[in-house]
């Protein structure tokens, strides 16, 4: 508390107060420090750290969350988390979900990229076409969706009766995962425009270097673009893969049921891990079994992701031009 | 003469493919807003009927008076205005302590901060609010201010990037004029940080303001968001979603959005590209 007020009182950093000597000044300034950072870690302690250990605590015991009634069960409900079928299934979903989504999406992003990565008429227009459904919030995408694939009324029937097609339950297995999954690409404009952010920082002068060694466009992008592009897109997978492996707000969204119910009501193509664990707790109130399946899916997260970043290591090119001496 | 037909060929094939991927891309909206307009005996009838026979702009006054729209955006409104402007000046002012100032264990809280940016979000979500659910803080904004005044990861390291870019003189000669960093911080860094402000302004307004998750578990049912609300509120007395309605109010839902994108769309890119992610 002192260590703020006097901070607050701002006295130059470099002036030294009368009394005090080097040591001093150092205190002072590391004072300052965290006077700056402090309400970030104190953010972090009281939002992460906590809830994570919140939530182990709960899956040693067998609590409800409302009953005074429980007790500690030691390790009984990790060991149910790998007797559960529901567990294996959904995790099995979500890594087929993950092997879908990112490296498609992440494909289809750096091609889009590329495409509008040259000076044409429009150019502006397509790249606002192309990023805005990855501004849309995901409610909305997930409304929109859910109206197109609407068994009666929506587009993706009438143009399969148009053509003599019988209509399709579209929000129903095993269609459902179709249409998350096209939901998910539609908002691959998000990953275009990191791309193309990524792709403008290509130094010319080596594309035209290699053009007069006679390079092809194929080779140049293969052997200079791509290794450039290289931590951008490791980055995107990275996040991807993180992202991914929590999904489950766009299952919810395009339950038939809305509400607190629909968690019940996700058909099981689109019951993932986390829909799993929210249901665990929201729908039975197995807040000690739920808490113990949310460690296990924290700490495969933290598994893939080292996996992913020891892969990456060998395929990532660092020796790009660093972003910090860049001119623009 | 071959050349300019081989170019010419090249830049046909580039719009065709750029136009296909266009009517892909907002396709969805496009029927979003023809929905919108459709009557209700328009919505299901074969063969396909893509344009309304009379457009029926009545269904986004219905839409604002089926489900109480205005009580629902004030909420977002209100959500998302104080989300974006407590995360934007707590990021930066974390920023410039991890950009301008050095101490023992800097390099560790910083190694954390990237890391977190890591940190799967959505597992802390739900024992985050059983924990606020716990401390009574349910159906209070205070679980937002919170998220705010700890900022975010991401947008401390975008603020970071940007601060370590400025020239050292700057704050030397303020120091030697007696100004201590508080005051360096809020007179010359925030000033000249204008379009990484907007940008994370923007960023975290957008994403405040289609959030379904946090409200839904955290808001009940008068005081929640529109993102909320949106999802259930368009049911006729069977449970039946009324099409035309909901794609009315998802529209309105989505405008301010969509606005903010056109008006501001330079920041959302610069948010990327700025970061220098690496």
């Amino acid at each position: 508390m002192t260590a703020t007020l006097e901070a607050l009182r701002d006295t130059p950093p470099g002036t030294a107060r009368p009394r005090s000597g080097k040591r001093g000044r150092a205190g002072q300034r590391t004072r300052t420090f965290y006077l700056f950072v402090g309400p970030w870690i104190a953010g972090f302690v009281l939002l992460t750290i906590f809830p994570l250990a919140y939530a182990f605590w709960m899956s040693l015991t067998n609590t409800d969350g409302l009953s005074p009634n429980w007790s500690y069960v030691g390790l009984d409900n990790y060991v149910r988390v790998f007797q559960d079928q529901q567990t294996i299934a959904s995790l099995g979903r979500t890594m087929v979900f993950m092997l879908a989504t990112v490296p498609t999406g992440v494909a289809a992003g750096l091609a889009m990229a590329v495409l509008l990565n040259r000076d044409f008429r429009g150019r502006a227009l397509f790249r606002a076409l192309f990023y805005l459904p990855a501004v849309v919030p995901g409610v909305a995408a997930a409304l929109t969706f859910k109206i197109i694939f609407d068994k009666n009324a929506g587009f993706a029937n009438a143009a399969i009766g148009a053509t003599g097609g019988e209509p399709i339950s579209w929000l129903a297995d095993p269609y459902v995962r179709m249409v998350l999954i096209f939901m998910i690409l539609w908002g691959v404009g998000g990953s275009m425009i990191v791309s193309l952010a990524a792709l403008q920082d290509v130094p010319r002068e080596l594309l035209e270097a290699a053009k007069v060694d006679g390079a092809g466009p194929v080779y140049s992008f293969f052997r200079i673009t791509l290794p450039l592009l290289s931590p951008i897109i490791f980055f995107q997978v990275v996040t991807g893969v993180i992202g991914s492996l929590q999904v489950f707000v766009p299952s919810l969204l395009l339950a038939p049921v809305n509400g607190a119910a629909a968690v019940t009501a996700v058909p099981e193509g689109n019951y993932f891990f986390m829909v799993h664990v929210y249901a665990e707790y929201f729908a039975k109130s197995h807040f000690g079994y739920a808490s113990a399946l949310l460690w296990v899916l924290f700490l495969f997260v933290l598994l893939i992701t080292g996996v992913v970043f020891k892969i990456g290591n060998r395929a990532v090119f660092y020796g790009g031009v660093d972003p910090s001496e860049r001119k623009d | 003469m071959t050349e300019t037909i081989a170019r010419r060929a090249r830049v046909t094939a580039l719009y065709i493919c750029l136009i296909v991927l266009a009517v892909i891309f907002s396709g969805p909206l496009g029927w979003l807003i023809l929905t919108s307009l459709k009557a209700p005996n328009e919505l299901s009838v074969f063969p396909i009927q893509l344009l309304p026979s009379t457009p029926q702009w009545h269904n986004y006054i219905d839409a604002i008076t089926f489900i109480d729209f205005l009580g629902y955006a004030r909420n977002s409104l209100i959500l998302a205005t104080l989300s974006a402007v407590l995360t934007t000046i707590s990021s930066a002012w974390m920023a410039y302590g991890f950009a301008r100032l050095s101490a023992p264990g800097k390099k560790f809280w910083f190694g954390l901060l990237i890391s977190t940016m890591m940190m799967p979000g959505i597992i802390t979500l739900i024992p985050t609010y059983l924990m606020f659910a716990k401390m009574g803080l349910v159906d209070t904004y205070v679980p937002w201010i919170l998220w705010g005044l700890s900022g975010a990861a991401y947008m401390i390291f975008l603020f970071r990037q940007f601060f370590s870019g400025m020239p050292k003189e700057l704050e030397e000669a303020a120091i030697l004029d007696g100004c201590g960093h508080v005051r360096i911080f809020w007179r010359i860094f925030i000033p000249q940080s204008w379009p990484v402000l907007a940008a994370c302004m923007v960023l975290t307004f957008t994403a405040a303001w289609g959030d379904y998750i946090a409200p839904s578990l955290l808001l009940s049912s008068d005081r929640t968001t529109l993102a909320v609300a949106m999802t259930a509120g368009y049911v006729n007395e069977k449970g039946f979603p009324v099409q035309n309605l909901l794609a009315a109010g998802s529209t309105l839902f989505i405008l301010p959005v969509l606005l903010m994108f056109l008006f501001f769309q330079r920041f959302f890119v610069q948010g990327f590209s700025t970061s220098g992610l690496k």
